[in-house]
């Protein structure tokens, strides 16, 4: 047996396999059992076959600064995080209840604005906010959806309560390296699987077709559904690539379509001209069409919007979609849910302070190292400032930010992400840890048995994009309780 | 299937068979100088002319001789008719079609891909010269066999083909150029050398042993213009490739155009009169018939790659 399993211990922290003393929990207890079992050889030959898998099965994501070498392995610890069906069970009600009441806003804020005038939420943020596109007004997309597929990040704290961090409306990747991380795990420690039953996921890319083609403005048993990629520069290519190939779908670039004077949408293809009906788009919406966003777009479409506004191809996401993703707006959702659904939030949001709240930004400003702030519309990591972890310098740049531009700042406490045991070095070691179920709606929704786990492999670390040294694990639903 | 992802296939194919030629070439002509008298220096510029490579050579190189040559093909990168170049062109193309081509593809590819990066560079020189040419081939006809044994017969499978046999035709017709050119520098048609460098051309092609089969073990250059152009059996033959290409297109839609231009090469090749050709002669053909193939690109380029918005 490796030996820094008996003095694994994960200190204040939620750890989501290991009781404080040591001991394995209910859920996790018959995988820690056999990793027991094993010794530091035969753990690091597992580690070994691992990356021989991620390997040959070439599962790869691009890191933009890189040039001449873009592909990267994927990194991925592969002692999987486990959780228990029942914990599952509240949280995925709550997620697709939240989803519920983000396409209510977002269909709302482009048509009756009915939150806006009851004052719910102040008609400024929504109105002045980049997010908000003028193109979209009362635009009714199929079933009043505008966001078919979200990813939201979840993380759990010292108590092992879950909490809903962001939610992803725009273009969520991750969700082809969460199928990918349980074909890994089957590969590298088959045994384990024999004394578990794991909620399944391999299906996603066909609930993923299901959900698309439902949008389909021409009734068609197979309606034409493609994958809109920026191209191979992308840090996402291989998703877009395997979602794709997992549909049956075309992969396109916005020069393979042209929006005919008919106002549909064609590809380009060697049999002539073929009318696509349901565009899954991986580019961002300031890019999707130069003659209704930006101009100097080379990655779009022209009359892309024109031709979606008349109702002749479905775009998922829609754009503008993106007016509820933005971390002002998020402190909001929980009021939607009532206001819309005259329901009680299954699952809650993290405190946020809103820095255009005078009280809020003066308690902000007074309590810098203590918070963490993060500008309200950036991704991936970026302009976030984990006030315990940062210089006075740095606190005083960030003092500057927030009151320069108020609307663009929000700050959150310091949560205690839990933890999980994690291979590191030839040793099992607590990483923290955070979530990104998939949830998918259109005339029906449905959440993702599980999601992608990232982890932070720096110790201490909570900083778990993969753009920025995180690694993944396999996320188990297993039935019974703990 | 997209018309970028079918021009993205047929120039990957392309690619790969000219990897595959150009390591033949100059693996033929590498036998070849070996067996000649001292003195008998053959004309290396006959290699750059006939791989289209006169201003880029010139600008990089002063003199014509063995090494430079060599360097040009074997290691030269920015050279469009170098080896790493049109490995790395394949490379390229394959790295956005993945999800249309069997699996192992892009691995062996990419395999191929860092070898020639890292081991043409050594391999100018007579030394590593072979085994590096030899490798090339062989890794090129592994991958060459996947995706024939593999492959579904749809559209992605039409346009690798017609790529790969386009441009095999193509340079079939340029490895003739090389013995229409005046290689030995001489005047006369008669040469002791001649059986020598005709039967390099024939395993440049591959085709040794085919021609003895069917010809017969004598070597002379108007059998050898005959088998390689016209020969209706052997694969790497200009009439073979044709034929190919043109079953292949038929089943596209939209053929008509590409369909004439392979016509016009067919008949043409008919035309072919060898027996009293003169080396001239014969070179102007080969000139006049590759232009022929090259409008055949272009209206394959126009039916299928350039789909018009309506």
């Amino acid at each position: 047996m490796e030996k820094s399993w008996k003095t694994y211990r994960s200190e204040g922290f939620f750890d989501e396999s290991m009781t404080p003393r040591g001991n394995p929990r209910a859920a996790a207890s018959q995988a820690i059992k056999f990793l027991h079992s094993l010794s530091s050889d035969e753990l690091n030959s597992r580690r070994v076959a691992a990356e021989l898998a991620i390997k040959e099965m070439g599962i790869s994501f691009t890191v933009y600064t890189e040039g001449g070498n873009i592909d990267r392995a994927w990194p991925f610890d592969f002692i999987p995080r486990i959780i228990t069906s029942r914990e599952w069970r509240q949280l995925s009600l709550g997620l697709l209840q939240r989803m519920r009441a983000l396409n209510c806003f977002i269909d709302d804020v482009y048509n009756k604005q009915k939150i806006l005038s009851s004052g719910i939420v102040p008609a400024e943020i929504v109105l002045e906010s980049n997010n908000y596109l003028e193109p979209c007004v009362g635009v009714n997309p199929a079933f009043a959806v505008w966001a078919h597929i979200c990813g939201s990040d979840i993380v759990r704290d010292h108590k092992g309560q879950f909490f809903v961090l962001e939610d992803n409306l725009r273009v969520p990747s991750g969700v082809s390296y969460m199928i990918e991380n349980r074909e890994i795990t089957k590969r590298v420690l088959p045994e384990l699987f024999e004394n578990y039953s794991i909620l399944p996921l391999d299906d996603y890319p066909l609930k993923l077709y299901e959900t698309l083609a439902a949008l389909s403005p021409r009734a068609r048993r197979r309606p034409n559904i493609v994958v809109l990629t920026p191209g191979i520069y992308n840090s996402a290519y291989f998703e877009h690539a395997y979602l794709a190939h997992g549909m049956g779908a075309e992969l396109v670039e916005g020069s393979d379509l042209f929006v005919g004077e008919d106002d549909c949408v064609y590809m380009r293809s060697v049999d002539g001209p073929t009318r696509v009906d349901v565009i899954y788009r991986r580019i961002n919406e300031d890019f999707m069409d130069p003659d209704a966003f930006r101009e100097d777009s080379v990655v779009g479409v022209r009359g892309l919007i024109r031709s979606w506004k008349a109702g002749r191809v479905a775009i998922a996401n829609a754009p503008g979609a993106g007016v509820a993703d933005d971390k002002v707006i998020y402190a909001f959702v929980p009021d939607m849910i009532r206001f819309y659904l005259k329901e009680k939030p299954l699952v809650k949001n993290v405190p946020t302070y809103l820095c255009m709240r005078e009280k809020d930004r003066n308690y902000v400003l007074s309590n810098l190292d203590k918070l963490v702030v993060k500008p309200a519309n950036e991704s991936g990591g970026y302009g976030i400032m984990v006030g315990p972890h940062s210089t006075k310098e740095t606190h005083k740049k960030f003092a500057q930010l927030i009151e320069k531009n108020p609307r663009n700042y929000i700050a959150q406490p310091t949560l205690s992400l839990s933890t999980a045991p994690t291979y590191v070095d030839g040793s099992i070691q607590p990483r923290h840890l955070d979530l990104r179920p998939f949830i998918l709606q259109s005339n029906d929704s449905w959440v993702t048995p599980g999601g992608l786990t990232r982890v932070a492999l720096q110790k201490g670390s909570l900083v778990v994009n993969s753009s920025q040294g995180g690694g993944s694990k396999d996320t188990w639903i297993v039935e019974g309780d703990s | 299937m997209l018309s970028r992802v079918a021009e993205r296939l047929y120039w990957m194919s392309r690619y790969l068979e000219r990897t595959e030629d150009t390591a033949r070439i100059v693996s033929a002509y590498n036998h070849l100088i070996m067996d000649l008298p001292k003195g008998a220096e053959p004309g290396w510029d006959i290699m750059v002319q006939i791989l289209d490579a006169e201003p880029y050579f010139h600008q990089r190189f002063r003199s014509v001789n063995e090494q430079n040559v060599l360097k040009l093909l074997v290691a030269d990168d920015g050279a469009s008719c170098s080896i790493p170049y049109a490995m790395e062109a394949a490379r390229e193309n394959v790295r956005t079609t993945r999800d249309v081509l069997p699996e192992e593809t892009w691995e062996l590819v990419n395999e191929l891909s860092l070898f020639v990066r890292e081991v043409a560079p050594n391999s100018v020189g007579r030394r590593n010269r072979h085994a590096f040419l030899a490798e090339v081939i062989s890794r090129c006809q592994t991958i060459n066999g996947l995706m024939t044994s593999t492959l579904t017969r749809d559209h992605a499978y039409s346009f690798i083909k017609v790529g790969r046999l386009l441009e095999c035709a193509d340079m079939a017709t340029r490895m003739v150029d090389v013995g229409a050119g005046d290689i030995l520098d001489r005047d006369g048609s008669t040469s002791a050398f001649d059986p020598l460098l005709w039967g390099a051309m024939l395993q440049a092609l591959s085709a040794s042993s085919a021609y003895r089969r069917q010809v017969g073990p004598l070597v002379d250059r108007n059998a050898v213009v005959d088998f390689v152009f016209l020969d209706t059996s052997f694969p790497r033959s200009v009439k073979f490739c044709m034929q190919g290409i043109g079953q292949e297109l038929g089943k596209l839609t939209n053929h008509e155009e590409p369909l004439r231009a392979v016509g016009r090469a067919w008949r043409r090749l008919n035309r072919l009169t060898k027996e009293d050709m003169t080396q001239a002669e014969l070179h102007a053909f080969i000139d006049d018939f590759q232009h022929q193939l090259n409008e055949l690109h272009m209206a394959i380029e126009e039916a299928w790659f350039r789909i018009a918005n309506v």
